[in-house]
Formats: C-alpha cells, structure tokens, sequence
C-alpha cells in the first residue's frame, strides 16, 4: 500500500499584502517516491512548499504530516522539520557560513545531537552528495552547482524523511542537470525518501518523477503520473507549460506524418521503443 | 583583500591550530611595540615575513606588495614626526626659512621617525602573519574558544559570508549599468551609483528574509551554532611563540644598555 506521508486539503494561503498565492490546492506526497510540483512562473509553487513545513500558516485548509495535522507551536514546528527538509532554490540565501563543514553541521547540532553522531551524519551526507574533497573550502569560493550540492547536504544530514526541492535544477548547466536528478533519486531509492521537486524543466519530470502536479494560480489543474499528466497537452500548455521535447516531437510525427503509436512517447527510450514497434508493424 | 582571504586558505599553516597563531602574532606584536627600538622592530618584520612566506608559502611578491600598501600612510604619518620647527638652524640637519622661523629635519627627528616607521611596519606584519595563514573561519573559532561574545562572532561570520556575495552582486549590477552606458558622464554616473547603492540596500534585505526562513527550516532557534574543526592539541607552536618572544624582549634589553 502507498502510504501518504503528506497530505495538503484545501489550502488557501494569502499574503499579507492581499496576493492570493494558494486557492485550495489539494495533494498527497506518496511516501518512497518523487513527485514533482509542475507550474510556470507565480503558480504558487514556493508558498506551498514553505506550507509543507509550517513556515507559512495556511488562511484556511489543512497539512497533514503522516496523518496527523501540523502542529504550529514551537516544539511542533522543531519535530516538524527534523523529518520535512527543505532546500531552497538560491543556495546563496541557505549556506550562511563560510566554511562548507560548519554549514552542513548546522541543521544535526540544532537537532541536539551529540558530536560524534552530528560528524558522523556531516560525513555521510558529504559523501552521499559527493562533497567530500570541498569540505575544506571556503563557500564563496564554490561554483554554483557545488553550493547547491552543499545545500542539498545540509538538509540531507538532518536525515529528514521527506526532502523538499525547490527548483533544484535552476541555474544549472545540462551536465549539472541530469548529475543532480540522478543524485537525488539514487538517495531516494537508498533511503527510502520522499522527494518533492518544483520545477518548469519539463523534460526532467518523465525521466526522474513517479508523480506529477501541475499548478496554476494557486491551484492544482493537473495530476497524475507524468505520462498521465502529460496526455493533457491543451492543458499543459494553457499554463504556460509544454510538453517534453520528446513528447511533442511524437504528436508531430503522429499528426502530421501519419506515424502511429499506441501509447505516448515523453522519454528517448519511450520514443525509441515505439518507432521501433512501429517499423516492426510496418514490416511484418 | 580577497587575494589575501585566498592566500591564507592556501596557507601550509592553515591547518594548525588558529589560537596557537593568535598567540603568536599578538605576543609578537606587544613585544614589538613595547620594545620601541629599531632593531627589535626589523627583526620582527624578519621574522614574521619570513614566518609567512617560507612557513605558510605567500608569494615573496605579494608578500612584499602587502607591505608596501602601508607605506605611503606610514611615510605621511611619520614625517610629522620627522620635521621640526625651530628659531635655530644649526640644530636642524636640512631646513627651509619660513616668515623668520625654521622648518626642517633634525637628527633626532629623523631617528624618531625612522623608529616609528620600522614599528608601525612590524606591527603590520605580525597582523599580516595572522591574516595570511589564518582563514577567517579559523579565527572565528579561535574567537570562540576565546569566549568572545557569541553574538559577535556570529555578526563577523556572517559580515564575512555575505561580503562576497554582497560584492558579486554589485558587481552585476555595476556591470549591467555599464552595459547601458550608466556611467557614460559624471552625472550618469552618479545617478547609476546610487540606484546601484539603493538595490543592493533592497536586495540585501531580500537575502536576510531569505536566509532567516532557510535557517528556520534547518531549525534556527536564535544561535548559529556549528561543528567545530578539531585541532591536534601540541604545545609546540606555543613554545616556539614564547621563545622567539623571551629572546626578542632579552635582546632589547641588552640593546638598551648598550
């Protein structure tokens, strides 16, 4: 059975300025799996995420932690975020030490952790993230993709059991890209996390994700597995979104070219496998 | 000033105990201002150089561009010293009259001066010695242990972290204001500097807002609190300090009853 480990009903969320960014957005995160939140600019993508973990209090609506409503007091807050992660996007605005160590060592002293067991955890996470040989540098002197995978460490050695991304692939360069998508889901699959990505890269969301919501204007329009998700394609793009490269080059093929697949290619091993049955078809 | 942060996490002595160095260079610097005698001040800019540049491995180059840096304060500053007025021209080694008084350099004006000098370059260099082989982070820690105000130093660790990112961020602006000829007259320019100034006022508020939710997030309840870099625990550089120190103070006395 899949469990939820989160469960947002009907949030509504206002800032105080009078922008309503969350209008009843309704989702469950599937423990053990990574759901990506699809949404383009202003969707409400980071006011429900700073939701996930109580910084923001909901107007109205509620989020469940492992069945059990948020608990908005102090003590609550602080078990809260021992097991719900967030890394955000500007990794500039999270590392606020200069040294790389004493960054990730932050989030596990806070936790009360003895020493031994705070160094213990720093060293897993940097190995885990493949940080170890910077451990000695200083932050400014980082490239982009390395403070964000300082940050990710960060959050990674409090041991949370849902880590929250957002935008994790912005700014990053192709490589950068693909090396941090397979990174994350090479740590949710070893320990059994649930990950919660933002993002509007699209074509990253069939290759890395096992969910999909796709948000606009504080709400949830869309959802389903990416393949699902992405059969909608007016949808898709009456939000500013697109379908994967691949996923529209297949609706080319298919509509202007008499090509014909059975089910909806958004990958290049989709794509391959149905032109493949296609030839096959053709042949026989 | 950001070579300089370079240099000391390049630093062969980066990794020895940070309070070991404070010790060191703060002794160093009493003893050279205490001794107040030409000699004991070039030694010490001896020593401490040499200190860095063979010890810690600072570029002699640089090494001694750094200390150039002071050099035009310190020559303005001492030839005050240097040059005395009088009614007598004979007491002065060179002077110029002036509305029926003298000014010039006297001998012992010019000792003075050259004794202040070599001092004032001494004390630059223990503190030179500490910045080049000790990263901030280091002496924050050092700072620390030295039961500094908590408050404090976590103040001076994020000045320092922000700083750089501060810089970057001026930097950008800068260049995207030159891009559409922001400094092109005196008067564009100084409309340009000050928006550039006022965004970096909003954006730094941003970035505070943004750092205080991201802390929170990892459970931020009002202390900065981190791991700390251990340090083997040797008395070795401790009593190199002491030593170098007992002789220094040893020589000066000696130097004075000469």
């Amino acid at each position: 059975m899949i469990e939820n480990i989160l469960e947002v009903k009907d949030l509504h969320y206002t800032y105080i300025d009078g922008t309503h960014a969350l209008k009843g957005v309704t989702l469950d995160i599937k423990q053990g799996m990574t759901t990506a939140v699809l949404g383009g600019n202003g969707a409400g993508k980071s006011t429900l995420f700073l939701s996930l973990n109580g910084t923001l209090k909901p107007t109205a609506g509620k989020v469940l932690f492992k069945g059990l409503q948020l608990d908005y007091s102090r003590k609550g807050l602080r078990d809260l975020r021992k097991s719900v992660g967030i890394v955000f996007q500007d990794p500039d605005s999270q590392l606020f030490s200069a040294s790389v160590l004493q960054d990730i060592s932050f989030g596990p002293i806070n936790m009360k952790l003895p020493e031994e067991e705070v160094r213990k955890r720093v060293n897993a996470a940097m190995d885990r993230i493949g940080i170890s040989h910077l451990k000695d540098k200083p932050t400014h002197c980082l490239s982009f993709g390395q403070k964000k995978r300082v940050a990710i460490a960060g959050v990674l050695a409090m041991e949370p059991e849902v880590l929250v991304l957002d935008e994790p692939t912005a700014g990053l360069d192709p490589m950068g890209v693909s090396e941090i998508m397979k990174l994350l889901r090479k740590i949710q699959k070893d320990l059994g996390l649930s990950v919660v990505i933002s993002t509007h890269d699209i074509d990253i969301v069939p290759l890395y994700c096992d969910y999909a919501y796709v948000m606009d204007q504080g709400r949830i329009v869309l959802e389903g597995t990416p393949k699902e998700v992405f059969a909608h394609r007016d949808e898709i793009r009456s939000v500013n979104l697109r379908l994967p490269r691949i996923g529209h080059l297949m609706e080319i093929l298919k509509e202007k070219d008499d090509f014909e697949f059975s089910e909806n290619a958004n990958t290049i091993s989709e794509a391959r496998k149905a032109l493949n049955d296609w030839k096959k078809r053709k042949t026989t | 000033m950001i070579s300089i942060d370079k240099y000391a996490y390049s630093s062969k002595l980066k990794h020895t105990d940070p309070l070991q160095k404070v010790t060191f260079a703060l002794l160093t610097l009493a003893v050279c201002l205490w001794a107040d005698n030409l000699i004991i001040s070039v030694a010490v800019i001896f020593i401490m150089g040499g200190m860095t540049v063979s010890g810690g491995g600072t570029p002699l180059r640089f090494y001694i561009k750094l200390l150039l840096l002071p050099v035009s304060f310190l020559i303005i500053g001492v030839s005050t010293v240097a040059v005395n007025i009088s009614e007598q021209p004979e007491s002065l080694l060179a002077a110029i009259p002036v509305a029926g008084i003298w000014i010039g350099v006297s001998n012992e004006g010019l000792q003075e001066a050259i004794k202040l000098f070599f001092k004032a370059l001494g004390a630059v260099s223990c503190l030179y010695f500490l910045s080049l082989s000790t990263p901030m982070v280091d002496l924050l820690a050092a700072l620390r242990r030295l039961r500094m105000p908590k408050l404090l130093v976590e103040l001076m660790g994020l000045v320092y972290r922000f700083i750089f990112v501060l810089l970057e961020t001026a930097d950008t602006i800068y260049n995207a204001q030159n891009c559409r000829m922001g400094y092109s007259s005196l008067t564009a320019g100084y409309r340009s500097l000050g928006s550039l100034i006022s965004m970096l006022f909003i954006k730094s508020y941003k970035r505070s807002d943004e750092l205080y939710t991201a802390l929170e997030a990892r459970g931020y309840e009002g202390e900065l609190n981190v791991l700390e870099e251990t340090y083997e625990k040797h008395w070795k550089g401790y009593v190199l300090a002491v030593t170098i120190n007992v002789i220094l103070v040893l020589s000066s006395i000696a130097l004075k009853q000469v």
